[in-house]
């Protein structure tokens, strides 16, 4: 192993040069492109024997990443905003078809108005699309998800997304632990799978009757809830090998802690600092970040939330109508009455420490009492 | 030449009686043989190859979204090239709606790119799998569900063979299945030649052409013979036409359908007019770029 400076951008690209992928099919966006263009560079340069096909656009990145995992390929592709938002459709395709394809995803903020900024309404909108979805909250997080992410998708059927907020993580340059060969072991462990294969001619995806069709969406269920388990035990065999261990909800701070800060992406490094200085004001305090988004990871969250008294819950997106889309499934999951939405950073406003702090406080002290909005004011 | 006996297709699929797509099929696959693989958007092949469990096709087959045909196609084709499977034949196949219409931009892209798959569109000329509604390969004259009588189609069919020409593609044939060792020939052709192939397929439609089940044939023979529907290939570039037509009346082809039973006596001299002004330009191409 060795630490390289590298973004979020580069760090996905040298995992996906690492997990040996035979097809990668993509369009660029911003802030995904660079990662894309790593790979053309990677290989250009002879140092992997990927394909790469150079779609039209996202819908068709997926279609042919679709092509390529149903006839056995390992396939990689990376999107963000709008591009996801075009790719809607195929993506429940991709999910139904039961294809292992692993996405990363640079979160940024939907148009109109144009913004090319961090925001995780594009990849929330894609909620039930029937994709496992991670989120990352640094460069370390993005090169190591990229790993379990493959092995996830091909243990459990289903396709990863891997979620990493624009510039913020996609561009920030970080000492990031690589990997020489150490993982090559575990990222060559590919199960068997049923593809298209002209001496078992099988149709994939016919038409089903409702007797058919609720049966099988079922067991697509079962399956994508069933991943929980999967990713805490690829997880752990991951961890055996590069001493970074992962779980569906991370916690940080105060085992005993009376306030829990939730979030998920890059707003999680910064509440690190949150943490420390409400614990130092003698406010019991812990971090819970949520790492898996889909399956929902309820009993990770029970189990997080025990002894706790208020949850504050910073969403960096917005269902328009209703509010913060973390804070809402957090509630419905858990029959919670104890929660405040705290939405904020849209559109890559913003968000520091000292707000978190402070808006976590004023929920901790009763003086916030409903759903609000953070807008950085200092 | 001798049409391949060995039949791949199963004979219980779930096209209506007198489906040209289905003999298409048929024949189709008796030139590219059983290493060939298909995907089927939404259209009448996604009932026709049968529910859930069923494959009539009798060769793997990939049903998709209606608009992506032809990147799924090419993602099959780059995946079996990265594990060096080299003999296998990628087919898109897919109707007018799929193609000229929802479809064209992810046709478009992989002809661009040369993707080394066959695109065949089976053009029955309407949406017809979700009932009898205009497309954009619908006919000047037709009647649909959304082009009612007296609101017939009044914008000419789109000529894909020529969108897709400009493409600077290896090869691009129209076919039909009146004239079955044409059609297998462009196949078998098609399987040959490495990179982008279009073959564009006239399909009647019984019900949707509103004519006898018993009467396929002979539509999709008029429609040559009339020179409603020249059968040509381009060949790297180069324009060659099958099948020099009769000129016989248009009237006998459209009269054989109801869909065209509204039109007027202006209209029928419009389409006459039409198919002389395609015919000067496609003789014209024939004679210069050979």
């Amino acid at each position: 192993m060795k630490k390289l400076v590298l973004g979020g951008n580069d760090a996905v690209a040298y995992a996906v040069k690492q997990s040996k992928v035979d097809v990668v099919s993509a369009y660029p966006i911003t802030p995904q492109t660079s990662i894309i263009e790593k790979v053309a560079s990677f290989i250009a340069s002879g140092e992997i024997n990927t394909k790469f096909i150079r779609v039209e656009s996202e819908h068709s990145a997926m279609a042919a990443a679709m092509g390529a995992s149903a006839s056995g390929s390992r396939v990689f592709t990376a999107t963000s905003a709008q591009g996801l938002l075009l790719m809607h459709e195929v993506l429940h395709w991709a999910a139904g078809a039961n294809l292992p394809i692993v996405m990363a995803n640079a979160n940024r903020a939907v148009a109109p108005p144009w913004s090319i900024w961090a925001e995780q309404t594009d990849s929330l909108s894609q909620r039930d699309t029937g994709w496992i979805q991670l989120y990352a909250s640094n460069s370390q997080e993005v090169y190591d998800l990229v790993f379990i992410a493959f092995r996830l998708a091909e243990s459990s059927l289903t396709p990863v997304m891997i979620c990493m907020d624009g510039f913020l993580l996609t561009h920030t340059k970080e000492p990031v632990e690589v990997f020489d060969n150490e993982i090559d072991e575990f990222i060559s462990y590919k199960p068997e799978r049923e593809i298209l294969d002209v001496d078992n001619p099988k149709a994939f995806g016919a038409l089903a009757f409702p007797k058919d069709y609720m049966p099988i969406r079922l067991k697509q269920h079962e399956r994508i809830l069933g991943s929980i388990d999967k990713f805490k035990s690829i997880a752990e065999e991951f961890g055996s090998i590069s001493n970074r261990y992962y779980k569906p909800v991370y916690q940080y701070g105060d085992e005993n802690a009376k306030l829990a800060i939730v979030v998920s992406g890059s707003i999680a490094e910064t509440a690190h600092l949150s943490v420390d200085a409400l614990n130092k004001e003698g406010i019991p305090s812990k971090l819970v970040k949520m790492t898996m988004f889909r399956p929902f990871p309820k009993e990770d969250l029970k189990e997080a939330f025990e002894g706790v008294d208020k949850i504050v819950v910073f969403d960096r997106n917005i269902s328009m109508g209703k509010g913060g889309i973390f804070k809402d499934e957090i509630v419905g999951a858990l029959g919670l009455d104890n929660v405040i939405g705290v939405v904020c950073g849209l559109g890559g406003y913003d968000v520091n420490d000292v707000d978190i702090k402070e808006a976590a406080k004023a929920v901790f002290e009763g003086k916030i009492k409903q759903d609000t909005i953070l807008w950085g004011e200092r | 030449m001798i049409i391949p006996t060995e039949e791949i297709m199963q004979t219980n699929h779930l096209a209506c009686p007198g489906c040209g797509a289905a003999l298409a099929m048929r024949y189709a696959l008796k030139a590219l043989g059983r290493k060939t693989i298909v995907v089927i958007p939404a259209c009448c092949w996604t009932v026709i190859n049968g529910p859930w469990g069923k494959n009539y096709a009798g060769v793997p087959v990939f049903h998709t979204a209606f608009e992506t045909t032809a990147a799924v196609a090419a993602g099959i084709r780059t995946s079996l090239a990265a594990q060096g499977k080299d003999d296998i034949t990628v087919m898109g196949w897919a109707g007018d709606g799929g193609t000229f219409d929802i479809g064209l931009q992810a046709l478009s892209g992989a002809a661009e790119r040369n993707d080394d798959i066959i695109y065949v569109c089976y053009d029955n000329e309407a949406y017809m799998n979700t009932g009898i509604q205009r497309s954009s390969a619908t006919p000047v004259g037709a009647e649909t569900t959304t082009t009612p009588a007296p609101l017939l189609k009044d914008r000419p069919k789109k000529d894909l063979m020529e969108i897709v020409a400009a493409h600077s593609v290896p090869y691009i044939a129209s076919a039909t299945i009146a004239y079955p060792t044409d059609f297998i020939k462009k196949f078998e052709k098609a399987k040959s030649k490495r990179g982008f192939k279009l073959i564009h397929i006239f399909s009647p439609c019984p019900p949707g052409h509103k004519f006898a089940e018993n009467k396929t044939i002979d539509v999709s023979k008029l429609a040559v013979e009339t020179g409603i529907f020249p059968l040509y290939e381009i060949e790297d570039g180069i324009y060659k036409i099958n099948k020099k037509p009769k000129f016989r009346p248009v009237e006998e082809y459209l009269s054989l359908q109801g869909r065209f039973k509204n039109m007027s006596k202006e209209q029928i001299r419009s389409i006459e007019e039409a198919i002389q002004i395609k015919w000067q330009r496609l003789n014209a191409k024939a004679e210069y770029l050979k």
